[in-house]
């Protein structure tokens, strides 16, 4: 074992350190997904840069070097503005909910000045992750027993969690609360409490569910479940699933997918990204696919495992659960297992905002990783 | 590896007394004793972290059933293809089987297909109390016209339909409703994944399922017979070319519509039939008359110069004229109080292939002149171009012909006024001239290659060769050169034909078409555009003539349909093309 493991972690590392404690195996994950990420949008294009893949490779190499930026940064800067990250995504949360720019009939974007459009709800995510890894840092195991402890993080999940669901977004809403969810898991939140929300919750919402109007409920019958009309919400998944069938083994060849390449499916470019793949690369590119990302997040796991402050282990999870939540979604999605929700594909799906969220929290990963031995005080830091 | 060596030491780690968090406690910063990197901070764990092991194996495992649900779940889609939609189904109250056959393209993409789904009726004379009914049916059916149910249900009939085609989830919500009288029928729904693409050819079928428009019309009784599916010559890929390039230049010239076909220049095959507007079959009853109109087909129009391909055509086979034979073009003709001029005078005399290229009216006149009535009439009709075209549609135009061909009509005809076809005859007719000479019956279904084709010829092996240099010389020397394609030899003739209305013509409606074939020194495929009232441009300097708005479609067009079709692309300079294309007189283009 190297020695540079027991480096002493009051010092800050060196640049060099840190360069060789990079896990360049991580790094290169990453750019190998992102690069089939952009192949699939040049055949989604019609075998053309125009009008996703360029855009998409221009977003895509400052967006690693961001990455790696990250990296460098010592794990603590992180913990010490966690809070203010968070405060000033809540903020912009609310922004969105006030002044934000109306797209696709749901308000999740802000336009600063037409330079750049940002979705608050995707980097939320990690700020959520920083604000609660940093909280239960604080806290010792007995104290997290302690049910009046768990009302501040409670509220810090809650919050953007509805404003994201009054956008409205349902899909990025539950994925948020889900792993929120698992954070206070691991973080070692007692069995009773999420005995007595799974419990609780569907009373609270019967009792919500009789208050409403009739057609609130028809609206929200309507939103859980898109497949109602097979020609209408639900025609996606009919496209979505003819393509995935007429894949097969080895697929139709690049760019010779007919569903994808025609049209005929719609979001082709972001949410439904993933069936472009399966109908052009078949089964084997499919499963490539999601072999790339099983090793990326067991790795992920790993680099979070390996550190030795909780708040570095925490966030790491946290991170690395949101990536694992979103390809979950997303492949369960288009394979019709669950409703169409919108959720993207990590690193591959077509947009810059949800695209640099995730570059931001691999980075964080790798400051984890880098920072693994970081010396923390105990409650005094801040 | 060294962080799965640790992901190993983590779950090996002891936990000890201490019970502060975090869960990994400082490393030393003065660690000369430490023999692992990990030892003692594993060694001085926590009673947080016996729990949090756990618990990560917990979510672990979680997840990892989760990954391979989805898996199986890509499995089953991608390689077992069973139908989610079945699946998921509450199991119908009688084994209900879709009836009708699928439709696909000629690479077996699918264009029309039926899904089983159950529609709810009632019978009211079992029904106990019809406003109870109809309030719970709103619970499921939030849109639903309890007026008119109501006074259905108070009729004395024994049936009545509440709501046709429901989804399996709506089903089963409706059997959760436990009302008595109710009962499902198990119908089927006909989906058409392809949407408007295919709309005007493969049609629709009213809800009861009988076919009552297209091919869902014309082969109603195949479809219903049990798994019979169909296979039309149709291409997917070049339908969806075809209708974005019109779509394009409809918009780009503002014009109220247009029409497109690809046809294998042998064997009559459509490989594309576009009209455009059109509408989403799925959702018929939206559609107006405009979107349903089958201007492909059912629409005839004068097709304009691009006859003169058959005037020509006949001319040379006849031994009429020459490819060097010249006319005097220097002013127009009259006849009794007609007058038929140029739309671009030359006022001087033209050869054969100039009158072609500059699409001289007076010229294509006094060719036919040297042709006569009765044989122009039996020509034009051998070519199919006088009878209804045998396409396999009910949507099919009667040509218009004229009522009384005399010379004034022989004149017009030659250069296609006078004269109504729609847009396949026209397109077959110039197959049938230009493929060496063989008559050429359009065809939406794919043919059978064992089945042999008749062979009637229309003109002779040498003036098709003829044929194909007057072709080849209007996009590289007259009024097509916008739709020439570097390697691909593109042949055509444009066509620009003032609109009728009523009795005369309307002023600036036009129908401007191109008529094209490719590769012209061995033509394999023939593409004809038409777009219907186009407005001239900026860009096309206020023209709106075949040459402008169509041709340059067309070339669009064969540039992306050819590497498809699997035609290598030439140079357009070799030897053997240039010289089988070489005309034996010389040419003064545009």
């Amino acid at each position: 074992m190297a020695y540079h493991n027991a480096l002493p972690s009051d010092h800050d590392l060196g640049l060099h350190d840190k360069l060789r404690n990079m896990p360049w195996g991580f790094v290169f994950l990453v750019i190998l997904i992102s690069s089939f990420g952009v192949t699939l949008l040049y055949s989604a294009g019609g075998a053309n840069w125009e009008p996703w893949a360029g855009k998409q490779l221009f977003r895509m190499i400052p967006g690693l070097f961001l990455m790696l930026g990250l990296a460098m940064v010592d794990i603590r800067f992180w913990f010490k503005h966690s809070y203010m990250i968070y405060g000033v995504l809540l903020a912009l949360l609310a922004a969105v909910a006030i002044i934000g720019h109306i797209g696709m009939g749901a308000q999740r974007w802000i336009n600063f000045g037409g330079l750049f459009v940002l979705q608050p709800s995707e980097h939320m995510k990690v700020a959520l992750a920083l604000a609660l890894a940093h909280y239960f840092h604080n806290l010792s195991y007995e104290e997290i027993g302690n049910p009046l402890r768990l009302l501040i993080p409670a509220g810090m999940v809650l919050l953007p969690v509805g404003l994201i669901l009054i956008q409205p977004n349902l899909g990025t809403a539950t994925l948020t609360a889900l792993f929120s969810a698992t954070v206070f898991f691991l973080a070692g939140v007692r069995w009773w409490v999420f005995a007595s929300i799974g419990v609780g919750v569907p009373f609270v919402a019967m009792a919500a569910w009789n208050h409403l109007h009739a057609y609130q409920k028809a609206r929200l019958t309507t939103f859980l479940d898109p497949e109602k009309d097979p020609l209408g919400a639900g025609y996606n998944i009919i496209q979505s699933k003819i393509a995935l069938g007429s894949g097969g083994l080895f697929g139709k060849g690049f760019g010779m997918g007919t569903q994808s390449q025609l049209n005929f499916l719609p979001e082709k470019h972001t949410d439904f990204i993933f069936v472009v793949l399966a109908e052009e690369m078949g089964l084997i590119g499919a499963a490539l696919l999601l072999m790339l990302f099983f090793i990326l997040i067991v790795y992920g796991y790993v680099i979070s495992l390996h550190s030795r402050h909780q708040f570095g282990r925490l966030l790491g999870l946290g991170l690395t659960t949101t990536m694992f939540l979103y390809l979950l979604t997303n492949v369960a999605m288009v394979t019709g297992l669950i409703p169409v929700v919108g959720i993207p594909l990590p690193l591959i799906s077509y947009g810059g905002s949800v695209m640099l969220a995730f570059y931001i929290a691999c980075g964080l990963l790798l400051s984890i990783a880098i920072h693994k031995d970081a010396s923390f005080g105990r409650n005094n830091l801040d | 590896m060294s962080f799965f060596g640790s992901l190993f030491g983590f779950f090996n780690a002891k936990p000890n007394a201490s019970n502060r968090a975090p869960a990994f406690p400082q490393y030393p910063s003065n660690s000369g004793w430490n023999t692992t990197p990990h030892g003692r901070s594993l060694a001085a764990a926590l009673p947080a972290l016996e729990k949090a092991r756990g618990r990560l194996v917990i979510i672990g495992a979680l997840f990892l059933l989760l990954y391979m649900y989805i898996v199986y779940g890509l499995f089953d889609t991608m390689i077992f293809n069973t139908d989610a939609e079945a699946k998921n189904a509450a199991p119908p109250p009688e084994a209900a089987i879709a009836t009708r056959g699928d439709i696909v393209d000629r690479n077996g993409e699918l264009l029309a297909t039926s899904l089983q789904m159950a529609s709810l009726a009632a019978d009211p004379a079992l029904v106990i109390d019809a406003n109870d009914m109809i309030k719970k049916l709103k619970t499921v059916f939030p849109d639903l016209n309890g007026a008119d149910i109501l006074k259905e249900l108070n009729s004395k009939k024994r049936f009545i339909w509440i709501k046709r085609n429901l989804p399996p989830k709506q089903q089963d919500a409706v059997n959760a409703l436990g009302i008595p009288g109710l009962s499902f029928e198990p119908e089927e729904k006909r989906l058409y994944p392809k949407g408007a693409l295919t709309a005007h050819i493969i049609g629709y079928n009213s809800i009861d399922h009988v076919g009552i428009a297209g091919l869902e019309k014309t082969f109603d009784g195949f479809l219903t017979k049990k798994n019979q599916s169909l296979q039309l010559a149709l291409d997917i890929r070049l339908q969806s070319i075809l209708r974005d390039a019109l779509a394009e230049g409809i918009k780009t010239f503002n014009a109220i519509g247009g029409a497109g076909v690809i046809m294998d220049a042998h064997n009559g095959e459509i490989l594309s039939m576009v009209s455009l507007p059109d509408f989403d079959p799925n959702e018929v009853a939206k559609a107006n008359d405009n979107q349903r109109f089958n201007r492909a087909s059912l629409g005839i129009y004068e097709m304009g110069s691009t006859f003169k391909t058959f005037t020509l055509a006949q001319a040379l086979d006849r031994g009429a004229i020459s490819v060097s034979s010249s006319f005097d073009c220097t002013k127009p003709i009259s006849i009794g109080r007609f007058k038929i001029n140029d739309f671009h005078p030359m006022h001087r005399w033209l050869n054969v292939p100039e009158i072609f290229l500059h699409s001289s009216n007076i010229g294509a006149v006094q060719i036919v002149e040297k042709i006569g009535i009765n044989a122009q009439r039996d020509f034009l009709g051998k070519l199919g171009l006088l009878k209804q075209a045998p396409l396999e549609i009910p949507e099919v135009g009667k040509p218009m012909i004229p009522v009384n061909w005399q010379e004034i009509s022989m004149m017009t005809v030659s250069y296609g006024h006078g004269i109504s076809v729609n847009a396949v005859q026209l397109t077959s007719a110039a197959a049938s001239v230009l493929n060496g000479g063989t008559l050429v019956t359009p065809t939406l279904i794919k043919r059978d290659p064992a089945i042999p084709l008749p062979q009637t010829r229309v003109v002779s092996p040498i003036t098709s060769d003829q044929m194909r240099q007057l072709y080849r010389v209007v996009v590289t020397a007259g009024t097509g050169k916008s739709a020439n394609v570097p390697g691909y030899v593109v042949g055509g003739k444009t066509g620009t034909a003032d609109k009728q209305s009523g009795k005369g013509y309307k002023k600036d409606a036009r129908l401007s078409s191109f008529l094209a074939a490719f590769p012209m020194n061995d033509p394999k495929y023939v593409v004809f555009i038409m777009i219907d009232e186009p407005k001239g441009t900026k860009e096309s300097y206020g023209f709106a003539t075949g040459g402008w708005v169509a041709a340059p479609t067309v070339g669009r067009v064969i540039s992306q349909i050819a590497p498809l079709l699997g035609i290598s692309p030439v140079d357009d300079n070799d030897d053997s093309i240039t010289e089988t294309l070489r005309l034996p007189v010389a040419v003064k283009g545009e």
